[in-house]
């Protein structure tokens, strides 16, 4: 579940966004609290902090005062944006990595992923 | 914050070992502590020095200020319940729970029945008739029921299964969340605390080798896997801790994070990175492996 | 003090050591007696002298047992050495107190019955009034001399070891036997003996209260050094 390798307030600031990002956090809606989230992932509840502040840091939670923290709007679409942008980093420079290794080439790859988006498709 | 404990330049000699050297160190408030290293290392003799259960040979100890020694105002404010703590030879759990109650000035009975529930703790038994894993529970339940504001804990789950364990981290963590104090979690079960844990300090043979963020620790070494040549090549000038052969293929462990060209590198080199959890890298550093900067 | 009081209810966890053990023992030992000096038939004095210092004896057990096996739990109560001390002491003053308290009640019924109407005795018999009151004190006083060396004892044992504590104990052995044998010889003992009886009951017993502090100081100095 946890990655070891990675920073862990990273990752839980991660998990957060993935759940907006996927609809079930939805935006002005509240968000875990610190204790719900160290609970939750057995953590310190220091780090899940780290976490929520980096959110809020980033725009993507706000906090009201005296009751907690809450989706800004729009974080949704934010958070999209930023991902479609890393989109190439994350998972095309890994792909291509691997493919080179199996010496296939950039139409190899491009037929594979349509095949296979259409077998998708259809199912 | 201001430190509740400051130990500075603690040294402890027996007849014929040095259990602890020059050890120096702060802790903080309201953060949870992993203090980690061998058997031997000297955990238990820190611990027991710092609450003035034993003493310094040189070296100062201060708890919340003061000099902890015969010092009945802060070492109410301290608990350190021992992996093989003695009880009056008639004590139940019960009994140890009372005096306990009476002890500790933040002592929260309902946490402590809790507790025993979850353990499924016999009350009336004598505490030398119960299994190991019940003795430790009663000092488990001592140590998070006393909401000491520096609680030591050693390694208190010794006998304990693992769904106790989980229990105890389970409901340790919850009440930590309620009422943040500071705890020290002595322990060889690294990999499981790791994540509770805020800052850890490693002992080895008596002294402090690690003092760090549990967080920065994740990033502090890597494990670089694939063939011997190309291992060889990458790691010359870096500091290796941990090297593993398997006919061509070399595992080695080495410190520091690796940056965007250095996994570029690697990858270029079809070599694997793995990172090395916590209990990995305790292991690999105070295992009595030499330590090298140029591949061998 | 409330601490102190806290040490107490500590060491009373251990039923048996400090209440149950000596009970048993002189309920034991009274029952005994009686039984025995009814059933000789002679109308002379019958007085078992041993008898009634068997709870005596015990506590010396019970002095070592204080230490042992209560200490290391105190001090994961993160109770200071001080109140270990003062706290163990008052439950040995209060438990010896009860046991001098039955004794004088034993003595002023055999008084009274003049020995069970057989003449017969658990308690020293043939006191004058005078001496009637203070022989619970000295039954007292006895009691808390044999705990804390028990106590002390102990204290030697965990500070120094168990080489030491044979030293000491061999040592003082070997000085009072020998100091015995002087006074035998060169007539020091019918001085002493002189001076005793001089004291009278109540000047020993209170030499023997003397005794007593400095055992319990001295224990005190050795406790504030033990280490777990």
């Amino acid at each position: 579940m946890i990655d070891e390798g990675k920073s862990l307030f990273l990752q839980i600031a991660e998990r957060v966004e993935d759940s907006i990002v996927d609809g079930s956090l939805t935006e002005e809606s509240q968000a875990p609290s610190t204790n719900e989230l160290a609970a939750f992932y057995r953590i310190n509840p220091a780090t899940a902090l780290k976490g929520i502040n980096l959110l809020v840091d980033k725009g993507v939670l706000y906090k009201q005062r005296g009751v907690g923290m809450f989706v800004t709007s729009g974080a949704r679409a934010a958070l999209l944006a930023e991902r479609r942008a890393a989109f190439a980093d994350t998972y095309l420079e890994p792909l291509m990595a691997e493919a080179r290794k199996l010496g296939l080439n950039a139409e190899d790859l491009a037929a594979l992923i349509g095949e296979r988006f259409n077998e998708r498709i259809k199912q | 914050m201001t430190s509740v404990i400051e130990v500075s330049h603690l040294t402890k000699r027996f007849r014929d070992t040095v259990a602890l050297d020059d050890v120096t160190f702060a802790l903080e408030g309201d953060t949870i502590y992993g203090l980690l290293g061998r058997n031997g290392a000297g955990k238990t003799t820190l611990m027991s020095i710092v609450t003035a259960q034993s003493f310094a040979t040189t070296g100062k100890v201060s708890v919340f200020g003061e000099a902890p020694y015969e010092n009945a105002r802060v070492l109410n404010r301290v608990c350190f319940v021992r992996d093989d703590q003695a009880y009056p030879s008639s004590a139940t759990a019960l009994h140890a729970f009372r005096i306990a109650r009476l002890c500790f000035p933040n002592w929260d009975q309902a946490l402590a029945d809790r507790l025993v529930t979850d353990f499924r703790l016999p009350l009336k038994t004598n505490i030398k008739k119960l299994s190991r894993g019940q003795r430790s529970a009663v000092g488990a339940i001592i140590g998070v029921a006393s909401r000491a504001e520096v609680t030591f804990f050693d390694e208190p789950y010794l006998g304990l299964d693992a769904v106790a364990r989980q229990a105890f981290y389970d409901r340790l963590l919850e009440d930590y969340a309620e009422h943040p104090r500071t705890i020290v979690l002595s322990s060889h079960l690294i990999d499981e605390v790791a994540n509770i844990l805020e800052r850890v300090i490693v002992l080895d043979n008596g002294r402090v080798i690690m003092n760090d963020a549990a967080d920065d620790l994740r990033n502090r070494a890597v494990v670089i896997t694939g063939d011997s040549a190309a291992v060889a090549a990458f790691t010359a000038g870096r500091e290796v801790i941990h090297r593993q052969n398997l006919g061509n293929v070399t595992a080695v462990t080495v410190l520091g994070g690796m940056s965007p060209q250095d996994r570029a590198a690697l990858a270029a080199n079809n070599l694997e990175v793995s990172p090395v959890t916590l209990q990995q890298l305790v292991v690999r550093t105070t295992q009595d492996a030499p330590r090298s900067t140029a591949a061998a | 003090m409330n601490r102190v009081v806290n040490v107490m209810k500590m060491q009373l966890v251990n039923r048996q050591t400090y209440i149950g053990m000596p009970l048993i023992i002189l309920s034991g030992a009274f029952l005994l007696t009686v039984f025995v000096v009814v059933l000789i038939p002679t109308d002379e004095l019958k007085f078992a002298g041993g008898a009634a210092a068997a709870p005596l004896w015990y506590f010396l057990v019970v002095g070592v047992q204080a230490l042992t096996l209560s200490f290391p739990f105190s001090q994961a109560m993160s109770i200071t050495r001080r109140d270990f001390h003062l706290g163990t002491l008052l439950t040995a003053v209060i438990t010896a107190g009860v046991l001098a308290v039955i004794y004088l009640a034993i003595s002023l019924i055999e008084s009274a019955t003049g020995g069970w109407g057989v003449n017969g005795y658990f308690t020293v018999p043939g006191l004058s009034d005078n001496q009637l009151a203070i022989a619970p004190l000295s039954y007292f006083v006895i009691a808390m001399l044999m705990f804390l060396s028990g106590y002390g004892s102990a204290a030697v044992f965990k500070r120094w070891g168990a080489l030491v504590l044979t030293i000491i104990l061999t040592g003082l052995a070997i000085l009072l036997t020998l100091a015995l044998l002087l006074s035998v010889r060169s007539g020091t003992w019918d001085v002493m003996v002189n001076w005793a009886t001089a004291q009278g009951m109540l000047g020993m017993t209170l030499w023997g209260l003397l005794l007593a502090a400095v055992l319990a100081a001295g224990s005190y100095l050795l406790v504030r050094r033990v280490q777990l």
